[in-house]
């Protein structure tokens, strides 16, 4: 390093630009966790809808770095568009040029032969590199002993053994990407026999010209040769795929595949590699990870323990999660009367506590639920017992023509289905997961909740079933299994038609059990925290006051002979939400509704939590009071005294919201994770549109069969 | 050590999912698809590569140099391995 530059030259500076890559499972993202504590930022790549996390540190001498934690990839040839991500970024050719100077590549120490696959493409891409050669405590308890200047020596980088769960080796990381910065970028460390080298050279040169290093460019030729998909960083490479092919021609005459020309070359030298590293005790046999699994995907105790498990996260969402819920909701109304007291009454006030309060708070109250199964998918992904599951579940979803991965974001959808389609990239085949991303926003999330819970309470008499769960209990439980029977049935009708196709089979690590790190799940639940508050502090705070100005103008004039309540319905039913009702009140007849409830439908279309409020705008009474709302629509009666809200029209407005896609922001990501542009908004479409349809028709159908029953609506 | 069965040496190769439990085996060829292949190859599985059956569900469970892998039926078809001799040691 040079010492010209002072520390106070060095905060000056542009933050030093550090790439973290890595396998997945080798705790890449623990080792982020640690380098950057809460100092990281969670976006969207440009262009596509991977998400970017970066994160920032400090040196002590005020040097600044930025860290991007890129997605966790086997090879830099792309499967998914989450692995291409990462290898745009490493070439500097994704759509921001954020092009690392250092590349953080973090490899498990149990497992060096793997992934020194990935980190043998990675020290050929021209930018200087540092391995954490992570878990190394793993690898000591499995018998395993690395000689770590030998490795550095082989590999030509430096390498620091860390322990990133429990933060050891973090400093030393952050002084070696110091050191590499100016040190000169590795070499290819094997050469290949001298006709397979002729036979690359065209393609070399040709990759070359498009503006490669030639390191890079040999790094891409070779890599190539395996790859059948188009990749869409080299669209500009004249005429390749004929390059490409006449390459392999080429290979093929001297008696060479070419598609395995890369792992061979790559793993003969890292078994050499190994050779001179890694003593190896006489390999145990079976490891406690067996131990366990030997239970976990057992015939019998598998599917038995993961149904233990989803009852579980289920309990903790919604029943630790509700005390969370009551502060917030009783701060929220707190503050709101605070504020509406210093301000006059008029509009003003209403929009205030009517309007911002009333419509974010009643969003606000979910934040605990979602840290609640964020941080238990966090603690199953990080245990490795996400991965069983997905095992497990690859059983059932092949059945629907899903993939087990296809689990996971199902799972997550039953909070919200926005990060359930975004977890849908981990997914490769391109109809696997267009039809996972179809069927996810069935899965009831936890905006449907409160109108479950409104509906429910008001009208499914609490009669006890079973020791433990009584009618609302197996009410609610029954919209949780209706929405999701029903994802499965459409995803096979999905992948029957639309998205016909084979099924691709399963390619899935399991792996070893691990102790999750508190430290990393606290990041990644604040961050999942960050991201929903902003989507409350933007989206529905503009829904809220938008719908607010509908229900609120034009004004009546006061007929102050009136008592309170009928004043209030006579200012809705005046107001452009109110005439908007009654326009569309003849769609809504058929399912039983009037227009109060057309309205509160339509209100909620932009997000489904509204329509507690708007119930609770309509009806005069505050959006987190429950219980009056729930006694005022019990003795609401129509024009000719008939009781507008009966059991059977509650059940089937619940039947509505299980399956409605009532929700812009789903609707935002379908488009750009279906394909983007005119492609995605096509699939948003028929997925809005098939959503509503079924909706519509079931709710109809409950009210049809409801009183053929003989049952009151 | 045992003496190598030359009769055991004589089965030569078979595909993946018809390897015998907790042998070890040498990958001999990988016919999946090309995308599928070369996503094994990044795995860990490649042509040379010691892997062996730990178990058989729906799916196959490989060990392959310690790390677990679950692998489709059709897919493990497609491997065809080499039983190595019985580790002695």
């Amino acid at each position: 390093m040079t010492a010209t530059a002072g520390p106070d030259r060095l905060t000056d500076l542009e933050p030093l630009r550090v790439a973290i890559v890595g396998n997945p499972n080798t705790g890449k993202t623990t080792l982020f966790n640690a380098l950057t504590g809460l100092r990281q930022r969670v976006g969207n790549f440009a262009g596509v809808t991977v998400e970017r996390v970066e994160g920032r540190y400090k040196m002590a001498d005020g040097r600044r770095v930025a860290v991007l934690d890129l997605p966790g990839s086997y090879s830099l040839s792309a499967g998914s568009p989450d692995e291409h991500v990462a290898l745009e970024v490493l070439l500097g050719r994704d759509e921001a040029h954020w092009r690392p100077q250092v590349v953080l590549l973090v490899v498990d120490a149990s497992h060096l032969e793997r992934n020194l696959f990935l980190a043998s493409q990675v020290c050929e891409l021209g930018v200087p590199v540092v391995i954490a050669l992570n878990q190394i405590d793993a690898a000591t308890d499995r018998g395993i002993q690395i000689d770590v200047p030998a490795l550095i020596h082989e590999i030509g980088v430096p390498i620091v053994p860390t322990i990133a769960s429990r933060g050891e080796g973090v400093d030393a990381v952050k002084q070696a990407i110091l050191i590499a910065a100016s040190l000169p970028a590795p070499k290819r460390r094997f050469t290949l026999p001298a006709d397979t080298v002729a036979a690359l050279a065209p393609l070399q040169t040709l990759i070359e010209g498009d503006g490669f290093s030639p390191s890079a460019a040999a790094m891409e030729a070779l890599r190539l040769l395996s790859v059948t998909r188009g990749e869409a960083h080299l669209a500009r490479v004249n005429a390749l795929a004929e390059h490409l092919e006449s390459t392999r021609d080429a290979l093929r005459a001297l008696g060479i595949a070419p598609q395995q020309v890369e792992a061979e070359a790559r793993y003969a030298w890292i078994v050499g590699v190994l050779d001179h590293t890694v003593i190896r005790r006489a390999q145990q046999l079976s490891t406690r990870s067996d131990h366990l699994d030997a239970v976990a995907l057992h015939r019998v105790g598998g599917p038995v323990l993961f149904l233990v498990v989803m009852a579980l996260v289920f309990q903790a969402v919604f029943s630790w999660a509700t005390p969370f819920q009551d502060v917030i909701s009783a701060f929220i109304a707190r503050a709101g009367g605070m504020i509406g007291g210093w301000l006059p009454a008029g509009d003003l006030r209403s929009l205030v506590v009517d309007g911002i309060f009333a419509g974010v708070g009643s969003v606000l109250v979910f934040l605990p639920q979602i840290a609640f199964l964020f941080g238990l998918i966090g603690v199953l992904e990080q245990s490795g017992y996400m991965a069983r599951a997905a095992f497990l579940m690859d059983r059932v979803m092949r059945r629907v023509g899903l993939h087990g991965k296809s689990f996971i974001p199902m799972l997550s959808g039953y909070a919200c289905a926005v990060p359930g389609i975004m977890a849908t990239r981990t997914i490769e085949d391109p109809k696997d997961r267009l039809a996972t991303i179809m069927v996810v926003p069935l899965m009831s999330c936890s905006a449907r909740l409160p109108v479950y819970t409104l509906l429910i309470g008001g009208f499914v008499p609490a009669i006890p079933l079973l020791p433990g769960l009584d009618l609302q209990g197996a009410t609610m439980l029954a919209m949780y299994l209706l929405g999701t029977v029903t994802a499965l049935i459409v995803a096979a009708l999905f992948r029957s038609t639309l998205l016909r196709g084979p099924v691709r089979p399963m390619i899935l690590e399991l792996p070893p059990y691990r102790w999750p790190s508190v430290r990393s799940l606290g990041v990644s639940v604040w961050q999942r925290c960050q991201i929903f508050l902003r989507r409350a502090g933007t989206v529905i705070l503009s829904l809220s006051i938008v719908l607010w100005a509908l229900a609120t103008f034009p004004h009546a004039s006061p007929d102050a002979t009136l008592p309170e309540a009928e004043r209030q319905e006579a200012q809705l039913a005046y107001s452009a939400l109110g005439r908007f009702g009654h326009a569309i009140e003849p769609i809504v007849r058929p399912l039983g509704y009037d227009w109060k409830i057309g309205v509160s439908i339509v209100a909620s279309f932009a997000a489904r939590e509204v329509f507690v409020s708007t119930m609770g705008t309509i009806y005069g009474v505050g959006a987190d009071d429950d219980a009056a709302l729930q006694d005022r629509l019990r003795v609401e009666r129509d024009a000719s005294g008939a009781l507008v809200y009966t059991p059977l029209i509650a059940v089937g407005l619940m039947v509505f919201y299980v399956y409605a896609l009532m929700c812009v922001s789903t609707i935002a990501v379908t488009v750009r994770e279906a394909g983007g542009g005119r492609i995605g908004w096509r699939w948003a479409a028929i997925q809005f549109g098939y959503m509503l349809a079924l909706a519509y028709g079931a709710a109809w159908l409950v009210i049809v069969v409801g009183r053929a029953l003989g049952f009151a609506g | 050590m045992t003496v190598p069965n030359p009769r055991e040496l004589a089965v030569c190769t078979c595909p993946l999912v018809d390897s015998e439990m907790g042998r070890q085996a040498t990958v001999v060829a990988i016919a999946c698809g090309d995308h599928d292949a070369c996503r094994l190859r990044a795995m860990g599985v490649y042509e040379g590569a010691t892997v062996s059956v730990i178990g058989k569900r729906h799916c196959l469970l490989v060990d392959v140099r310690g790390t677990r892998l679950a692998l489709g039926a059709a897919l493990a078809e497609g491997i065809t391995v080499r039983p190595q001799e019985r580790a002695a040691h």
